[in-house]
């Protein structure tokens, strides 16, 4: 391995994951400084670094995208599929910054940490999606995950917070922690950490019984990122205990990093091999059926809508592996595009938590009552949010579900793409729910008469990220051509051309 | 801009900016989606009149949209004989709902004419589109508008009337996207002619599997017993214009889909099951009727009269007989002005009483003769009385299921035919018990309550649907021209059974007679003209 200093052209390659890490280094000193005057152009010194590190990352990855060399440096490869994985955690990423302050000024909790840790948690997913090497991998992995653990603790003034965070953290660490043991038998049988090379040793090791307790290992630590039954139980305490813009970074990101680290570890069932790959296209079977039975029918009986849609995030997985079992092209291309549309729905329907003024406690079906005609523009934005998670056409969810059905159905899986349509049967039961909430119900007196008093919401930047997020989900119903042609299409050529 | 495109996008572009206006100015927004919707019919009327000999002459719009996942989809709008008057009956319907139901509602009405334009851009497009992934887009947004007109705008139990309504039409046709896929998947496309010839090549025993995903997408929608439960509640839970022109239009499209995309695409699978769907249709003729019966809400009545008539669309499809399924494309266009016109009435006579019970009433003729006029004349129709619409369309479907090739056509006909006796004994029973006898003499009675008859607009709303009552008794033919060229090709393509035919045996007697024997078919179409 040379140690030799990277080029011009693998610098700039490199910038995407720095420039986020730099700031998160710099946010923490500015902070230093506790004088109540200039406290408030520190906060708002922090955003803009934030955003301006976010911006930076973006213009590098954009500027990547129109080269037709696709660099390297060492273990990273930056990539179509690192630069499509990248855009979609920074723009993720900026998305939540900029509702978080909304948020924290409504929940009165305002600090410069917060951010600091999510923007390395971002430069831990660009590791993470950029790389084959599983110690890279494993790298990656913590770096986005130990920020978050903290993240979901933020509100230190509230116990559950803690809880919920503590609660990740202990799930995290032994999801980590077979991860890991998962490395090291497969490192010991093959010696090699790069997957991409210990594949294409066919024969003995990967008939090995050994060789497949690793792989199994390897995949309960992706699996748990995905959250997909059976290791989703962390998530919807999680996703309640987080701040509302962390959970939906979170819902969005770390599941968006896990699927592209799936699909560049198992791109395509002919990729392990005639042994292997049915047993592997087995288990993304079985936990497709899993998840989607289980997450859409709990996601039923839930009170909270936040709670609700952790669930919904569970089950957005169950598609996702589903288009995994599929495993064609068509397929994979079908699930980056269904990423994009997935950060645009669920952090805007996390954002209209901000977007409504919502903290603390409140989020429950009850809270929402009425509210999509108290603010007209939000309500229409949630209605066209909601419809598209649970897959309504003319919206961009419903394309998601269209292509993977489509290659499911091509490729003779037909039962478990009637299971898929009727999950997102179930599914429209508990998004009509807070539909109804929105516009079906009027706000208890109680409610009215708290809405008169309260201040008037300041969440201008979170209802500018909820409207983001809807037209969003609308190009996508309509321009899908550009989104699948332009980006996710060449991603997946790029990978399976590497192979 | 295009005309087809033009009567399919312009009303949802205009219903969302009305969505945008704000709360004050929803009688503005009201006046706006009224002009609007009148102007889409008026260029509609002059347009596409000209084309009612053969609709098919005009132009397709036909691009590829986008070809995401391997499957060209296409922008594909365009008329043919299937749907050309259902088109111009979608048209005409909207800024009439609108005008008969300008006073029903008491907030938001800016908004609740804006999704009904967005509606109408649903109803138009799934009309036309002939590409059905496209199709699909359509028929499935269109329930979004519908889900708040029922939700928001309803009666006491909407968000369940609104909650069934969605979760129902979306399992089905849930399923039939799967199938969908399947088909598509063979063909390379979602033009239904080379899905016909990609199913064509699949076992027989998969074919019928789709079909039935199909028939049952459709099914829901006619509605056809068993899947008729959500109706009743949708209907009577809904604002009068949500009802209106739900019989008017969105059930229309059941027995459109059934007629443009099941039946072509899966010939051999449909007439395997023609009989279950045709003693399904029979079930629904009386068991709608029966039910009809014993209702005591005027509005459930009528709903229940729709699963009824809708019945008939299916017996008249199922019979695979040109004179059946030409009947079964006029009762389409009868039941959507004859029942539209009923939840019409009954809106109006509720704005005035806020009740619809039967037994609230009595002795109304004595109060609002005009409207009990209106009100006779479209039950007249309702009931299928020659001279009216509905005679027409139900007399050619019974023709055609007793004439047609299959073995169970005669003994369904003289079933179905009890339907239209039953049909005569709700709505005159109905009709006897409302608008005859004493006025009411309890105090807090309907019949006290109504004051005025009929205004001026409403009288102006209700002549060109009884001037269509009559027009279509009479010359049933204006509206089924369209249509002959295209049933008879679609039916021919199928390889439909051949009519089975009563010949009289020629009597020696009489053999200037015998020479006259109609010819199978074509000539039995004709006698009717």
């Amino acid at each position: 391995m040379n140690s030799a200093l990277p080029t011009s052209a693998q610098w700039a390659a490199l910038m995407p994951i720095l420039f986020p890490a730099l700031a998160a280094a710099v946010i923490p000193l500015a902070l230093l400084d506790r004088d109540a005057g200039v406290q408030k152009w520190i906060r708002a010194g922090v955003y803009a670094v934030a955003l301006f590190a976010l911006g930076a990352s973006f213009m590098f990855l954009a500027e990547l995208g129109k080269q037709s060399s696709q660099p390297s440096y060492q273990q990273l490869r930056l990539d179509y599929l690192a630069q499509f994985t990248g855009i979609f955690i920074v723009v993720a990423a900026a998305l939540a910054v900029l509702q978080s302050w909304d948020h924290f000024h409504q929940e009165g909790w305002v600090k410069g940490e917060t951010i600091s840790l999510l923007l390395f948690s971002v430069s831990g997913m660009m590791v993470f999606a950029s790389t084959t090497n599983l110690l890279v991998l494993f790298l990656g992995l913590e770096l986005f995950s130990i920020p978050l653990y903290a993240l979901t603790a933020t509100l230190r003034s509230r116990s559950s917070s803690s809880e919920g965070g503590l609660k990740y953290f202990i799930t995290g660490a032994v999801a980590a922690a077979c991860f890991l043991m998962g490395i090291v038998i497969l490192y010991g049988l093959t010696g090699t950490l790069d997957i991409s090379v210990m594949r294409l040793q066919a024969g003995t090791p990967l008939a090995d019984p050994l060789f497949i307790v690793g792989i199994g290992l390897l995949l309960v630590g992706f699996l748990f990122k995905v959250s997909a039954v059976p290791f989703h139980q962390w998530t919807p305490d999680v996703y309640v205990a987080s701040p509302h813009p962390i959970a939906g970074f979170m819902s969005v990101a770390t599941k968006g990093v896990a699927i592209v680290a799936l699909i560049r570890a198992f791109p395509g069932l002919t990729a392990w091999g005639p042994v292997l790959g049915p047993k592997v296209q087995g288990v993304f079977m079985l936990v497709a059926v899993l998840t989607l039975v289980v997450a859409n029918l709990t996601a039923l009986v839930q009170t909270s809508a936040k709670r609700m849609l952790a669930y919904s995030s569970i089950s957005h997985a169950g598609y996702l592996v589903l288009g995994l079992v599929a495993g064609t092209p068509g397929a994979l291309t079908g699930m980056l595009f269904y990423l994009a549309i997935y950060l645009a729905m669920n952090m805007g329907a996390f954002g209209l938590f901000t977007a409504f003024g919502l903290v603390g406690e409140k989020d429950t079906y009850e809270d929402l009552r009425g509210l999509g005609w108290k603010h007209p523009l939000m309500g229409l934005c949630a209605a066209l949010i909601l419809f598209s998670l649970a897959g309504v056409p003319p919206l961009g969810g419903f394309y998601g579900k269209y292509m993977i059905f489509k290659e499911l159905v091509a490729t003779g899986h037909v039962n478990l793409a009637i299971l898929g349509v009727l999950a997102s049967l179930v599914s429209m039961g508990y998004y009509l729910r807070f539909i109804v909430a929105l516009f079906l119900q009027a706000p208890t007196q109680a409610q009215e008469r708290e809405a008169t008093e309260a201040p008037v919401i300041q969440a201008s930047l979170a209802r500018g990220t909820v409207l983001v997020g809807a037209i969003l989900v609308v190009a996508g119903g309509f321009m899908q051509t550009v989104l699948v042609d332009g980006f996710a299409h060449r991603a997946i050529q790029g990978l399976l051309g590497l192979r | 801009m295009n005309t087809l495109s033009l009567l399919v996008f312009g009303p949802a572009l205009l219903g969302l900016l009305l969505l945008f206006l704000p709360e004050k100015f929803g009688k503005a927004g009201k006046s706006i989606a009224f002009l609007g919707a009148v102007a889409f019919f008026v260029i509609g009327l002059q347009k596409l009149w000209g084309l009612r000999a053969d609709p098919s002459v005009l132009a397709p719009e036909r691009f590829t949209w986008f070809a995401v996942a391997g499957l060209p989809v296409e922008y594909h709008l365009a008329l043919d004989g299937l749907n050309y008057w259902l088109v111009l009956l979608t048209l005409f319907l909207v800024p009439l709902t609108m005008a008969a139901t300008w006073n029903s509602l008491k907030q938001g009405e800016g908004r609740f004419n804006g999704l009904f334009l967005i509606l109408s851009t649903g109803m138009l497009g799934a009309l036309l589109a002939q590409d059905l992934l496209f199709f699909y887009l359509f028929w499935e947004a269109m329930l979004i508008p519908m889900y708040f007109m029922i939700g928001v705008w309803g009666g006491d139990d909407r968000r369940y009337a609104a909650n069934k309504f969605f979760l129902f039409t979306l399992s089905g046709s849930l399923l039939w996207l799967v199938a969908l896929l399947m088909v598509a998947g063979k063909a390379g496309s979602f033009n239904p002619t080379l899905m016909a010839t990609a199913a064509a090549a699949m076992p027989f025993g998969t074919q019928c599997w789709l079909f039935l995903a199909f028939a049952v997408a459709f099914a829901i929608k006619v509605p056809l017993f068993p899947l008729h439960t959500w109706l009743p509640d949708a209907h009577t839970q809904a604002p009068t214009a949500g009802s209106a022109i739900l019989a008017g239009v969105l059930l229309k499209l059941g027995g459109y889909g059934l007629l443009k995309f099941a039946i072509p695409i899966f010939p051999a699978a449909a007439q395997h099951y023609a009989k279950p769907m045709a003693l399904l249709a029979v079930i629904a003729i009386i068991y709608g009727a029966l039910v009809a019966m014993v209702q005591r809400d005027i509005k459930k009545l009528v709903a229940y009269s729709s699963v009824s008539h809708m019945g008939f669309v299916v017996l008249g499809i199922a019979s695979f007989t040109v004179v059946g399924t030409q009947g079964a494309m006029l009762q389409m266009l009868n039941h959507g002005i004859s029942t539209g016109a009923l939840f019409l009435l009954v809106g109006m006579i509720y704005d005035r009483a806020h009740t619809r019970m039967i037994a609230d009433f009595g002795g109304v003729a004595v109060k609002m003769p005009v409207f009990t006029a209106f009100f006779f004349i479209v039950t007249l129709s309702s009931i299928g009385l020659p001279l009216t619409n509905g005679f027409v369309g139900e007399f050619w479907i019974l023709n055609g299921a007793f004439t047609s090739g299959f073995q169970w056509g005669r003994l369904y006909a003289c079933l179905a035919t009890f339907g239209v006796v039953l049909g005569a004994a709700y709505m005159l029973w109905m009709f006897k018990r409302v608008f005859w006898g004493a006025e009411n003499p309890d105090p807090e009675s309907g019949t006290h309550h109504l004051h005025d008859d009929l205004n001026l607009r409403e009288i102006a709303v209700m002549l060109p649907l009884i001037g269509l009552i009559f027009w279509m008794g009479l010359r049933p033919g204006t509206f089924v021209a369209a249509s002959e060229a295209s049933v008879t090709a679609l039916l021919k393509e199928v390889q439909a059974p051949a009519p089975n035919m009563i010949t009289l045996a020629p009597a020696a007697a009489a053999p200037a007679h015998g020479t006259e024997a109609p010819t199978p078919e074509a000539g039995h179409v004709e006698e009717h003209r």
